[in-house]
């Protein structure tokens, strides 16, 4: 168990066309979701704004738009990173970051997601909330994994 | 604790001895004497640093019962468990929402 939540999936089209349905497309494969709402109105209507100044936005059916996140990186057929917010986080600044990959396997591309939490987020957030430097952090982060670790096998032993 | 205090409660662990802290406080609480000397820390020291946990909301302080004079601490789960539970809910999400997404690429191609 890590702090950080990583599930890929392979699907039947190349790297360039699986990027640009990830996110031109994502307004029609995207499943609301009752359990992980976007914001206390529902999931609404998700759509990119693309480029490296794009941000994920969601449209609501009374008609507002919530930012999910700004995008950070833009690697059409690549990579994609950016921030997670969630309307229910109580600061504006707790952001999560995700992590978009896609990698060509045969004819097929391997779409892998990394969503990090707040231990796992890189200097741009540490600088933001003051965090001692980089690898003190990593050395948390590995400790709060073993903690994790450490608690989950003493609740199932 | 809410999921805002996480950032928080990380940079409190950021330390070699309050880490040893917690981890001794992870078995059973302690009086703040015990966790001075596991942290091979003068008293006053380790104050500091326990001061710096309960500020964070990963401990509690009370009082002995029957000297008042004492400390004990003890782990307060929350911080954990909210880890815990937005790593499951996270993990579903985006399994579901992958083969939601496998599934628009299947139906498109055929």
């Amino acid at each position: 168990m890590t702090s950080t939540v990583f599930i890929s999936v392979r699907v039947p089209v190349d790297p360039t066309r699986a990027f640009e349905a990830f996110t031109r497309e994502i307004g029609s494969w995207w499943r609301p979701d009752a359990l992980f709402q976007i914001t206390p109105r529902g999931d609404g209507t998700l759509s990119f704004e693309p480029g490296p100044q794009g941000r994920l936005i969601t449209h609501l059916k009374d008609g507002g738009i919530f930012e999910i996140g700004r995008i950070l990186v833009w690697e059409p057929g690549k990579r994609l990173v950016f921030d997670w917010h969630h309307a229910s986080f109580s600061r504006p600044d707790e952001a999560t970051e995700v992590e978009v990959r896609f990698e060509p396997v045969g004819e097929e591309t391997r779409v892998s997601i990394e969503h990090r939490a707040w231990d796992t987020i890189p200097r741009r957030h540490v600088a933001r909330h003051g965090f001692p430097e980089q690898i003190t952090l990593q050395r948390v982060a590995a400790w709060w994994r073993r903690s994790l670790s450490a608690l989950r096998t003493a609740k199932t032993a | 604790m809410s999921k805002a205090n996480l950032d928080s409660t990380l940079a409190a662990l950021a330390d070699p001895y309050r880490r040893r802290a917690i981890e001794m406080l992870r078995q059973r609480p302690h009086r703040a004497g015990e966790l001075a000397e596991a942290m091979h820390l003068s008293f006053p020291a380790a104050s500091r640093h326990l001061k710096i946990l309960r500020r964070s909301g990963l401990v509690d302080e009370e009082r002995d019962e029957f000297d008042s004079r004492v400390r004990i601490y003890r782990l307060r789960p929350g911080p954990i468990a909210d880890l815990k539970s937005w790593l499951t809910e996270t993990d579903a999400l985006w399994a579901r929402q992958l083969t939601a997404f496998k599934a628009h690429l299947q139906k498109r191609s055929k």
